[in-house]
């Protein structure tokens, strides 16, 4: 009896098969996530609905912040103040990033490298909206 | 039938060993390896890929394979080890680079506006399955592959090389 070599190849197609599934699996356990993301908090649903109105929201209650020479701390602790989600990590990638040419305040250059993140929407008007050469 | 007159030397045996196939090949492997840091280059300058000291691990991979193509055309033992040793660092780093890019991937996970809200509560599995694959972050997973690519050819045509240096021991 020898379908060893047929054994293993049917061992492989399952293995292949189990990570397919696995990672098409992430479709359906993302629906009701994304509900639970419509319902969830307000900050978030707030800044997709109007960029333009939550971008000049978002700096009222403080300074900008220069991209250049703030430290990433004082990045972040901004992005936090203005309502940024995850802004430790996007006040990393501001880091990362520079230096940001001076006569360029609305930061084109940096739009560009943080659209590859695909954020969600209003998020790089946010960022920008609290930020200056 | 042509007749090869041996007192033509080494000019004729020269010309010979160009035409071999292996010669060819390996002709072939090494300009296959410069095109290969030559497109590399452009692309890493092309991407700005210089912003932090991470980022500059595949510029001196590029030198480093640079070398191991100069040190395998030197017909001697000890150029053809250099140039083995020189593309296993740059294979190394060529896999360091992918691990560091599927990494970054997986950082910017909660970034991405479809997993915001959702990351931290995905399997780890798929998250790791969403960076290698970049569904999510801006980095190309096998990008780094491309030098471990040079890498392969520069030992692929080390293969069979002989010391063709001439010996102060033959009579």
């Amino acid at each position: 009896m020898t379908p060893t070599p047929h054994r293993i190849a049917l061992a492989v197609s399952g293995a292949a098969l189990a990570l397919a599934l696995a990672g098409c699996s992430g479709g359906g356990s993302e629906a009701p996530a994304s509900s639970s993301a419509t319902s969830t908090p307000a900050s978030t649903s707030a800044t997709s609905a109007g960029s333009a109105t939550s971008a000049s929201a978002a700096p009222t209650g403080g300074p900008k912040v220069s991209a250049n020479n703030a430290s990433e701390d004082e990045l972040a602790q901004r992005f936090e103040q203005a309502g940024i989600p995850n802004a430790e990590k996007w006040a990393d990638e501001v880091v990362e990033y520079r230096p940001y040419p001076a006569d360029d305040p609305n930061f084109n250059a940096l739009r560009e490298e943080l659209a590859k993140y695909n954020p969600g929407p209003g998020v790089v008007d946010q960022i920008v909206a609290v930020l200056q050469p | 039938m042509t007749h090869v007159d041996p007192a033509t030397g080494p000019a004729t045996e020269a010309r010979t060993r160009r035409r071999e196939p292996a010669t060819i090949l390996r002709a072939g492997a090494l300009a296959l390896a410069g095109i290969g840091v030559a497109a590399t280059a452009f692309e890493l300058a092309s991407e700005r890929h210089w912003n932090d000291l991470d980022q500059l691990i595949p510029w001196a991979a590029l030198v480093v394979l640079l070398g191991a193509i100069g040190a395998v055309l030197v017909p001697r033992a000890a150029a053809l080890t250099l140039s083995r040793v020189l593309a296993a660092i740059v294979l190394a780093a060529s896999l360091y680079g992918i691990v560091d890019h599927t990494v970054a991937n997986h950082d910017a996970g909660a970034l991405d506006g479809r997993y915001s809200e959702t990351w931290d509560d995905l399997p780890a599995a798929q998250q790791w399955w969403y960076a290698a694959t970049k569904t999510v972050g801006p980095a190309p997973t096998l990008a780094p592959g491309v030098l471990g690519q040079g890498a392969l050819l520069v030992l692929l045509a080390g293969v069979g090389r002989r010391n063709r240096a001439p010996s102060r021991h033959r009579s």
